[in-house]
């Protein structure tokens, strides 16, 4: 009985705790959401509204008739997928290599690693753009595309490697005893028990892509090859900023994130596994 | 054995498949194939996206060229810009604001005094402000396309609350001290709650007009940078009572309680000088589309900038311009292009019909009565030909203009008297000066060895 | 550390796995010289010189270095704000995923929803963030500070105050706690055997018990993970003080990486910003290696 009531009190806590949170981290969003359907003069007015008294669900439709947006998903969506999975095979087996197997020199080479993502892409860009120029590759996706198939950044490893450190040694050494091949352990055993890491840098990568303006910026010439990041850069000026608009388009852009994380958390829930050995 | 061997294919393929996406796939653009020279000229996004009337005209008035236009984002443009230079592939024109020195300097554009020669092409048809600035070093890199200028602006429906005459707009400083205090209101509490006139509004990015201090100095005959270049001065008396100006119309007010209004300004309909917070302040004539477009109904005058006695007004004026990059492929057509765009009647025809209101470069279409509809207007224009480039230190354009404000902040608030403020500010500005100068007496000199050794050589 | 089964299997196979390691790596050592190395040492040559990009660059040797460290009073205050940044952003958000992780960590209904909700935040990004906060933190009419009203607290100036700035930047940057972060933290929790914590119900522990002396332990990897890559990325905190205040006021939030970008794109000193850049990775490189020291105090891997 009295278990019951305190797991009851524990819920409404809980519950009211996370009601709180949301409604303090929600707010942000809620703002574009609202200004997206505003007109120009509704945006600042004082005091803030929430919902406007007139609704411009034109915004939306304006969005359409302003930019590609067809092309620019296809593109996006184009570039983005590929990215994803370059990035999620590569940096795995990168991570693999620094996590699961041992060989000399492999943490001296971890910090080197590491040390990649010291320096501000600033001054790195210049010389990138160079080295692709003269591959040419200019106006092409391939500088979008295909660096993520050669390790897929030091970030995803050093992710990917943490998770891969708390698998028991002693499990891939009995795997190995067994008679199995490096790679089948990394693919049967190591992977499908960081699904978790995996997920993560996969929507993490999406982000990443999905919203990279420089990189296209810099890369794409024609228009026709453009993706939605510099789609959205249309409604911003040099003296005046579309409001509406700009977050109309946001919102488009942001939806299938929204939508695809919503259905693939079970990937972030996983069951403890039984191995037998930690017993 | 089969579904394994059928499995392995199908990875296999699909993999093929996806490498063949990966490194072939790019969706591309045809270039018609019509006899005709295809040149690419790239513009920066104004608020619509309208073909500008100059490029639609030239395509059609001749059919030995056709403009191909691209519009890019104005986020990091100068980047975009930048690799397309480095990439030995840029764009055949390119319509820029920042100071022409900082490309020319660095070569990014090619020069284009031949075809002005051959052509005899009128250069005095352009704001002599604009004209100087597209000059370096004893060449000419580009021309002036539009323009944008100051003035004063001041709302009617407030004078007439603090009893003064509309129809007497201030003529010198002194007058906007004046009408200043009648203005001056403050609620229940004590707190500001309008102002006659604020200097320097520029704390919010992107509304950052040029400083009211920066407008006297030129005003009182400022020179920043000496005739050959070398030397920079901000601590000229001119500047400096510029800025003590300033400092000393804010010292009317406390401190605290200015910087507690001030936090209020805001964006659009909340513009200090929309909602009335402001009666008076020096704005730019682009202004007018804000107003147009959040408060139509606003009763206000334009006026030409005060003065001291016995100074004139002076307005500052940046330049829209057009110019051939390094490398580009159709230099020739590309100035056909200029020179047309330039004309008296396609700028009239163009500033009339584009929604942006800025202002032919085109002294004579911009005094065409065509052009001046209004007496707002005809005060813009006026403005215009006393007006002062805000490039006046193109080598180190960004660096001057950071220390500046930075200077112009420290002294403000109080940190500072204008004069030390200026002088770390000139200090640092020298600073980078000679370096800049240093660096680029290096690049000339290994250029000119360069072409002498290539001439040993041939 | 080894276990019996580990000692069985020492040299023969730690030579294959080196072997194997190199073709696992192979690709990935061809893309990590060409986007990781040849960049760093094309910016380290660059740091050694004048260069504008579009020119020639000029060999002056240490000079950028020498002139950076003495007469530069911007790099100073740079590192300064930057260092406060991070020594303030970094443990709060920290801590703030990890509150979020366990809150969402529970068996009630709805945690999806929950999720997703603290999960967008994260996403908004770019101008439109940037703006979006500029108009929350504005002193007069803006979202927080009508709320600090509502408790009878007067807000301060926010980003025109030189003092309230830094902590504005720090304030909006919490609003992504339930991002990425969180995520892996959540991954974490979720792979802690329920044996451990019913253990310490046995015991008479309460909730309190079972955080401290279960699960931090075993999210100990994850945190230290996290707190790194949180460190690096803080010590490069750039677009929000670009867009929102360009640095001021008073060069209050002239952060180390939006001076670079000063140095860099505005004035094309391309050679300054590049020493700049490899100053940062140094002082980045000994705050990292740091923490891996203290790591291996606290870190508990299986």
């Amino acid at each position: 009985m009295k278990n019951n009531r305190k797991t009851f009190v524990r819920a409404i806590i809980t519950y009211a705790a996370l009601v709180a949170c949301a409604v303090v981290l929600i707010l942000p969003f809620l703002w574009v959401l609202s200004t997206s359907v505003k007109g120009d003069q509704q945006i600042f007015t004082i005091p803030p509204q929430f919902i406007p008294e007139k609704i411009h669900w034109e915004n939306y439709i304006e969005v359409f008739k302003r930019m590609p947006f067809l092309t620019y998903f296809l593109n996006s969506s184009f570039i983005t997928i590929i990215t994803i999975i370059g990035v999620v095979l590569s940096s795995s087996l990168v991570a693999y290599a620094f996590a699961c197997l041992h060989w000399p020199g492999r943490d001296g080479v971890f910090v080197l690693v590491l040390a990649t993502m010291m320096l501000p892409m600033q001054v790195t860009m210049i010389p990138i753009f160079v080295f692709f120029k003269e591959l040419g590759w200019l106006n092409t996706f391939k500088p979008l595309t295909i660096p993520a198939f050669f390790g897929g950044g030091a970030f995803n490893i050093f992710v990917l490697r943490q998770f891969f450190l708390t698998v028991p040694q002693s499990l891939l050494d009995a795997a190995r005893i067994d008679g199995c091949s490096e790679f089948r352990i990394y693919w049967n055993i190591v992977l499908p028990l960081a699904k978790p890491a995996l997920a993560t840098v996969a929507i993490l990568t999406f982000l990443f892509s999905w919203n990279d303006f420089l990189g296209p910026l810099i890369y794409l010439s024609d228009q026709i090859k453009g993706t939605l990041a510099l789609g959205l850069a249309i409604f911003t000026g040099q003296h005046q900023t579309e409001w509406g608009l700009l977050m109309a388009a946001s919102v488009m852009m942001m939806a299938p994130i929204i939508i695809i994380f919503f259905f693939f958390q079970r990937y972030f829930i996983q069951a403890f596994m039984a191995s037998g050995i930690k017993g | 054995m089969l579904k394994n061997l059928l499995k392995k294919a199908a990875f296999s393929f699909l993999t093929i498949v996806t490498f063949w996406f990966l490194f072939g796939y790019s969706p591309s653009k045809k270039i018609p194939d019509d006899g005709k020279k295809h040149i690419q000229l790239w513009i920066i996004t104004g608020q619509k996206e309208e073909i500008p009337y100059s490029v639609r005209m030239f395509n059609t008035v001749q059919d030995s060229i056709v403009i191909d236009l691209t519009a890019i984002p104005w986020q990091e443009h100068e980047k975009k810009i930048l690799t397309a230079i480095l990439s030995g592939n840029p764009p055949d024109l390119v319509s820029q604001f920042i100071p022409v020195a900082q490309w020319a300097a660095r070569l990014a554009l090619t020069p284009i005094d031949d075809f002005i020669q051959t052509d005899q092409f009128d250069t005095t048809v352009f704001f002599p402000a604009l004209w100087q600035e597209m000059k370096w070093k004893g060449q000419t890199f580009a021309l002036p396309w539009k323009t944008a200028s100051y003035a004063f602006f001041y709302n009617n429906g407030l004078f007439k609350e603090a009893g003064l005459d509309p129809s007497k707009p201030p003529k010198t400083w002194s007058d906007v001290i004046e009408y200043s205090k009648k203005l001056v209101r403050r609620d229940e509490q004590g707190r500001l709650e309008q102002m006659g006139f604020i200097a320097d509004y520029g704390v919010l990015p992107g509304h950052g007009d040029m400083p009211t201090s920066i407008l006297i100095a030129w005003q009182l005959g400022a020179q920043f940078l000496s005739a050959d270049g070398s030397k920079v001065s901000i601590t000229n008396a001119a500047t400096v009572k510029g800025l003590e100006w300033v400092v000393n119309f804010n010292r009317s007010y406390d401190t605290k309680e200015l910087s507690a209004f001030i936090s209020g300004f805001g964006y659009a309909e909340q513009h200090a000088f929309l909602s009335n917070k402001v009666a008076m302040m020096c704005l730019q004539n682009t202004f007018i589309e804000h107003i147009n477009l959040y408060r139509p109904n606003m009763d206000y005058t334009v006026c030409p900038i005060p003065s001291f006695e016995g100074s004139t007004t002076v307005s500052s004026s940046g330049s829209w311009w057009l110019g051939i990059p390094r490398g580009a492929r159709h230099s020739k057509s590309a100035w056909e292009f200029m020179k047309f765009a330039v004309g008296e009647k396609t700028q009239i025809e163009e500033s009339l019909e584009m929604e942006e209101p800025l202002f032919p470069a085109n002294h004579l279409a911009a005094n065409d009565p065509a052009f001046i509809k209004d007496e707002k207007t005809r005060v813009f224009v006026k403005q215009m030909e006393l007006s002062h480039s805000p490039a006046v230190v193109p080598l180190t354009h960004g660096v001057f203009w950071r220390e500046y404000t930075m200077a112009r902040e420290r002294a403000v608030r109080g940190l500072q008297t204008p004069l030390e403020a200026l002088e770390q500010a000139e200090k640092q500005v020298q600073l980078e000066l000679d370096k800049a100068v240093r660096y680029d007496n290096y690049v000339r000199r290994e250029i000119r060895f360069e072409s002498r050794s290539n001439n040993f050589s041939n | 550390m080894l276990n019996p089964i580990s000692q069985t299997l020492k040299s023969p196979l730690r030579k294959k796995q080196a072997s194997l390691a190199l073709l696992f790596l192979s690709p990935w050592i061809i893309g990590f010289i060409v986007f990781g190395i040849y960049p760093m040492v094309m910016s380290f040559y660059y740091s050694l010189c004048r260069y504008d990009v579009l020119r020639i660059p000029q060999f002056i040797g240490w000079l950028n270095y020498q002139e950076l460290i003495f007469d530069d009073p911007y790099f100073w205050q740079s590192i300064w704000n930057t260092l406060y940044f991070t020594a303030f952003r970094t443990p709060l958000s920290i801590i703030g995923s990890l509150l979020l992780a366990v809150l969402v960590n529970s068996a009630l209904r709805g945690m999806r929803i929950f999720r997703t909700i603290y999960f967008v935040p994260s996403i908004v990004t770019g101008v439109a963030l940037s703006v979006l906060w500029m108009w929350m933190l504005n002193p007069q009419y803006g979202l927080v500070n009508n709320a600090l009203a509502f408790f009878g607290i007067p807000g301060p100036l926010w980003l025109q105050s030189p003092d309230w700035s830094k902590p504005a930047m720090v304030l909006m940057n919490l609003w992504s706690i339930g991002g990425g972060r969180m995520l892996v933290f959540l991954a974490a929790l979720q792979s802690i055997p329920n044996s451990l914590y019913e253990s310490v119900d046995i015991d008479g522990g309460g909730w309190w018990h079972k955080f401290y002396y279960i699960t931090i332990p075993m999210l100990s990897p994850v945190i230290f993970l996290w707190t790194i890559l949180d460190v690096i990325f803080s010590l490069q905190v750039f677009t929000e003080a670009y867009v929102m205040t360009k640095g001021g006021p008073l060069n209050s939030t002239l952060f180390y990486n939006l001076y670079l970008y000063f140095k860099a794109f505005d004035d094309y000193s391309m050679g300054y910003a590049s020493a700049m850049a490899w100053i940062l990775l140094i002082i980045t490189l000994l705050i990292t290696l740091i923490q891996f020291r203290l790591g291996k105090r606290w870190v508990h891997y299986n």
